[in-house]
């Protein structure tokens, strides 16, 4: 007979929750928003009468997405989209939030006129 | 050309989190005895039934995966002090190696609050006025540097996440985001969407032009449920 006494846990909140930020933070994830912003932006040129449209078409897929994950986080989706000419940009974010729950993922895309990024920060609630 | 480093603070996050906030649970750290297995085989005439199982419910708890920690730190050389242990720990296993008592986690209890206080939201004219003072007052005289401006821009950040923390309720979680970039003659467009509870979180942008340099801060702030 072993002295062993094996004890199963059921999965607690916060451990599933280190799981999911796992999978948000799965560079996969990556490519899927990279197709996003090539679908909107492909190959055009940018053009500033247009970029409002592209912008909120970016943001949008990439937010259905996130959505059709079905994870139980709250999502903010932020993207830049710049003419290039040659200027330097340099971009940064602190958050303060549950470092063991909670991930960000950042894209970024260029064709020939422009450059892209987009920011996924995943924020969780514990039910 | 863009850099995106994104920062996580940790430490700060569990420093900062004594107002009042919920905390985020801290992670639960627990250190086993570092030969577990032949400990629970060999253990068997001895007088430490009691250890046996301990270590055996300690080995099936879930935990943080990977994050094991052997109990005698770093020993590169695998040497074992020979008295050390009996002096400094109370309690050593049969082999002479250190047992550490496991860590209690905290859960903290439920507060059913799903909502913010009245009167206790994320005042988003308040945070702008904070971030446009902060930009200004950073920036006013600052030229455009391309080696400088990485080093700025993370400090900016974390300046501003700070500020912000100050004025806004307990229970928010932050995300700050600053874009900083050369003044040229190129179009820029930021734009962002959440998807959240709009009754209780929201977000606060500030910008700022020089002549050489242009920011835009972005804060949202989330309700922790």
């Amino acid at each position: 007979t072993s002295l062993i006494r094996v004890v199963q846990f059921p999965l607690q909140q916060h451990v599933k929750a280190k799981l999911e930020k796992a999978v948000i933070e799965n560079k996969g994830d990556v490519l899927v928003f990279s197709l996003c912003i090539e679908s909107v932006l492909g190959k055009a040129d940018y053009n500033h009468n247009k970029v409002n449209q592209w912008t909120a078409a970016i943001v949008e897929q990439s937010l259905t997405h996130l959505v059709k994950l079905g994870k139980t986080y709250k999502y903010i989706v932020t993207c830049a989209v710049m003419q290039r000419s040659g200027a330097g940009l340099h971009t940064a974010s602190s958050c303060f939030w549950d470092t063991t729950t909670d991930g960000t993922c950042t894209v970024r895309w260029e064709n020939r006129t422009m450059n892209c990024i987009v920011n996924v920060f995943a924020v969780a609630i514990i039910l | 050309m863009s850099e995106q480093p994104s920062l996580e603070l940790a430490p700060s996050t569990q420093v900062t989190a004594e107002d009042g906030t919920e905390a985020p649970q801290p992670r639960a750290t627990r250190r086993g005895s570092q030969p577990t297995a032949p400990s629970r085989g060999a253990e068997e005439g001895k007088a430490p039934q009691l250890l046996s199982r301990r270590s055996s419910v300690l080995s099936t708890l879930l935990g943080p995966p990977g994050s094991r920690r052997s109990s005698l730190g770093a020993a590169p050389g695998g040497k074992r002090p020979s008295v050390g242990p009996w002096l400094l720990h109370s309690r050593v296993s049969f082999t002479g190696l250190p047992l550490f008592q496991p860590i209690p986690e905290t859960h903290l209890e439920n507060t059913y609050r799903m909502r913010p206080e009245e009167g206790c939201r994320f005042n988003a004219g308040r945070v702008q006025r904070v971030l446009e003072g902060a930009l200004a007052g950073v920036l006013g005289g600052t030229a455009y540097s391309p080696q400088g401006s990485t080093v700025l821009v993370q400090s900016l950040a974390e300046l501003l996440r700070s500020r912000a923390k100050e004025v806004v309720p307990p229970r928010y979680k932050l995300v700050c985001h600053v874009l900083l970039g050369q003044q040229g003659q190129q179009s820029m467009l930021v734009a962002s969407r959440a998807l959240w509870d709009p009754e209780s979180d929201s977000f606060a942008s500030a910008s700022f032009f020089n002549a050489s340099l242009f920011a835009v801060a972005t804060v949202h702030g989330v309700y922790f449920e």
